[in-house]
């Protein structure tokens, strides 16, 4: 704390191809969040230029970053940020409802959301009756429900058991393979690690190594 | 479109917490209404009883006459115009002899205003017809204010003091005839009411008095030597002038009551946004401008008030009707109170009380609705994700 200036990020500079299904690893303070907040247009770099899905950020006006975020950007964070006073449905309905999709499309759009995570039996349900994985695979939905061009997840398994996190990584893979979304997630879950097919390591906001994983 | 309907969803999905504030701006709605109700009955009641009671449709007053100064009582009493009354108006204009006196209640000394009336009179609510003389005692009647504090009883006779016009001091017994209720305490307090003939031989004023109540408006009548015409709206200028400064008294009420809920909603809305930092950063990760979710929680706060003007329409509409029609009992009798109160007392609620109290809660609900709310414009998203504090 203080009047002091951080460096978060310096001298980042990567691309990102459609499809990738990436990790950002590092340990705390290392960057990995700001990286993705970047990514995902809610906050802009103080140097330099961050281009998404071929806009540059720092050029944006809050309605075309917002404009943006709402109809090709998803976001999965570590504590779900599911809205408590909504269901499950309502949930994963909200981004369409921004959208303005009409009724039988978004509740079509919805269904096939909960059933890529297996959660249709829930639908009626709140959060709070809601497990920790169960949270999260609704948070997967309502990242998902829009086809969103990214995918963005802020340590998405640090709040769940290896079961529940091998479910949500699972489920993640499929839908990047199924539907050819980009996931970025920030992790140091060596879970996380494992599934991953690129790894970008960050150390006190640099790059310290880049490695594509070739799996079979 | 979207911003209302996110809102009301919000507010029904958060149930108890969204009713109990609702229900507490209800209360305020209901109870502003029926403060301002019971105001304006009142008032209304203080008018049409003073005119009932005292004023009729309007006065002749003697040019000298003066009510606040009682000295001038001496003076002020004319003949009454020979041009009132062959205008074929004497059905309709009723005189009034009026003079100081003393009062001797067991043993006490009490000084009074002597008002001598018509008996046959009907312009007036006052019973008069009860002074009308019986075996040669002098009957008058007094208000229950006055009986109270005199201890006087119908029946009682007790002693009356007077000066006649040349000045000299008399006195006889007199019989309480009659004793009224009355709403309007200037009939009441310190008054006592002869028959005008009576009290004309006592004072050796013959053919005279003081004031001519008329039975209607004689505004544009030809003025008259002597005598001076008050028309009802002047008449009433003294009771308005109270009803004006407790009108401010209302509005001080309605203030408190309007800066309570306020302050129900303000309070809600700083929680919420305190609160719900999350789901603020949330709604601007899913694609919502700050702009937009500024409106929402501004919506969310007003839409308390839409909710409580409609429940507070379900229980108010049904109690408050019912008191205007049966009215509402005050246990406090007038002279007790010190003010003119009637017993039942029936409250008055205009369209317009009623559609500006909601308009005006609306307005200011919305208002403080808005002030925390500003607050999300400058928040950090990513802060607000994590739910820190700023």
């Amino acid at each position: 704390m203080g009047s002091g200036k951080f460096t978060a990020l310096n001298g980042i500079d990567l691309l990102f191809v459609a499809g990738e299904f990436t990790g950002i690893i590092g340990p705390s303070g290392s960057g990995k969040t700001t990286l993705l907040n970047i990514i995902g247009t809610l906050d802009v770099p103080s140097e330099g230029k961050a281009v998404i899905l071929g806009k540059s950020v720092g050029n944006l006006s809050p309605g075309e970053s917002a404009a943006l975020r709402k109809s090709q950007l998803g976001f999965i964070f570590q504590t779900y940020n599911l809205f408590q006073v909504y269901t499950v449905f309502e949930n994963v309905e909200f981004p369409l409802l921004l959208q303005g999709i009409e009724t039988s499309k978004r509740k079509q759009m919805v269904l096939d959301a909960l059933e890529w995570v297996g959660l249709t039996e829930k639908i009626g349900s709140r959060p709070a009756q809601l497990s920790g994985g169960e949270s999260q695979r609704v948070a997967i939905a309502r990242a998902m429900v829009k086809r969103p061009a990214i995918v963005l997840a802020d340590e998405p398994t640090a709040n769940l058991d290896a079961t529940n996190s091998h479910h949500i990584l699972q489920t993640m893979e499929k839908l990047n393979r199924e539907l050819h979304t980009t996931f970025i997630f920030a992790t140091h879950d060596e879970k996380v690690i494992g599934y991953v097919r690129r790894k970008i390591f960050l150390l006190d906001g640099k790059v310290s190594k880049d490695e594509i994983i070739v799996k079979n | 479109m979207l911003v209302f309907k996110l809102a009301l969803r919000n507010l029904l999905g958060a149930g108890l917490r969204t009713w109990l504030n609702v229900i507490v701006l209800s209360f305020s709605f209901v109870i502003i209404i029926w403060t301002k109700g019971i105001l304006e009955g009142w008032d209304r009641q203080a008018r049409a009883d003073m005119i009932k009671w005292e004023i009729a449709a309007g006065q002749y007053w003697h040019k000298d006459y003066d009510p606040y100064d009682p000295l001038t009582l001496n003076d002020s009493h004319g003949t009454i115009p020979d041009g009132l009354i062959t205008n074929n108006n004497s059905a309709s204009i009723v005189p009034v002899l009026i003079t100081q006196g003393t009062l001797y209640p067991m043993g006490r000394m009490l000084p009074v205003i002597i008002r001598g009336i018509e008996p046959q009179q009907n312009l007036l609510a006052l019973p008069t017809i009860k002074l009308k003389e019986t075996d040669g005692d002098v009957p008058a009647i007094i208000g229950s204010a006055m009986a109270e504090s005199t201890k006087l009883r119908e029946g009682d006779y007790v002693t009356l003091r007077w000066r006649d016009k040349n000045g000299t001091f008399d006195a006889t017994e007199i019989r309480i005839a009659g004793i009224f209720e009355t709403n309007v305490p200037t009939v009441d307090v310190g008054q006592i009411w002869l028959p005008i003939e009576k009290l004309r031989e006592m004072m050796l004023l013959p053919e005279e008095a003081t004031i001519l109540i008329t039975g209607t408006d004689f505004s544009n009548a030809p003025a008259l030597d002597q005598w001076i015409y008050k028309n009802q709206k002047s008449l009433l200028s003294d009771i308005e002038k109270i009803i004006k400064s407790k009108g401010a008294v209302g509005i001080i009420i309605w203030g408190i009551m309007l800066m309570m809920a306020m302050l129900a909603i303000f309070d809600t809305q700083v929680l919420s946004i305190f609160r719900r930092q999350k789901e603020i950063g949330t709604y601007v990760a899913l694609g919502m401008t700050r702009g937009q979710v500024v409106k929402l929680f501004t919506i969310e706060g007003a839409t308390h008030s839409v909710l409580a003007a409609i429940a507070g329409a379900v229980y108010g509409i049904p109690l408050l009707a019912t008191q205007a029609v049966k009215g509402i009992s005050i246990p406090i009798s007038s002279s007790d109170f010190g003010i003119a109160m009637a017993e039942r007392l029936y409250p008055v609620y205009s369209l317009g009380l009623i559609a500006g109290t909601i308009l005006i809660v609306l307005m200011v609900t919305t208002v403080v609705s808005y002030w925390p709310s500003r607050k999300i414009a400058k928040l950090n998203p990513t802060e607000a994700l994590r739910g820190r504090i700023q």
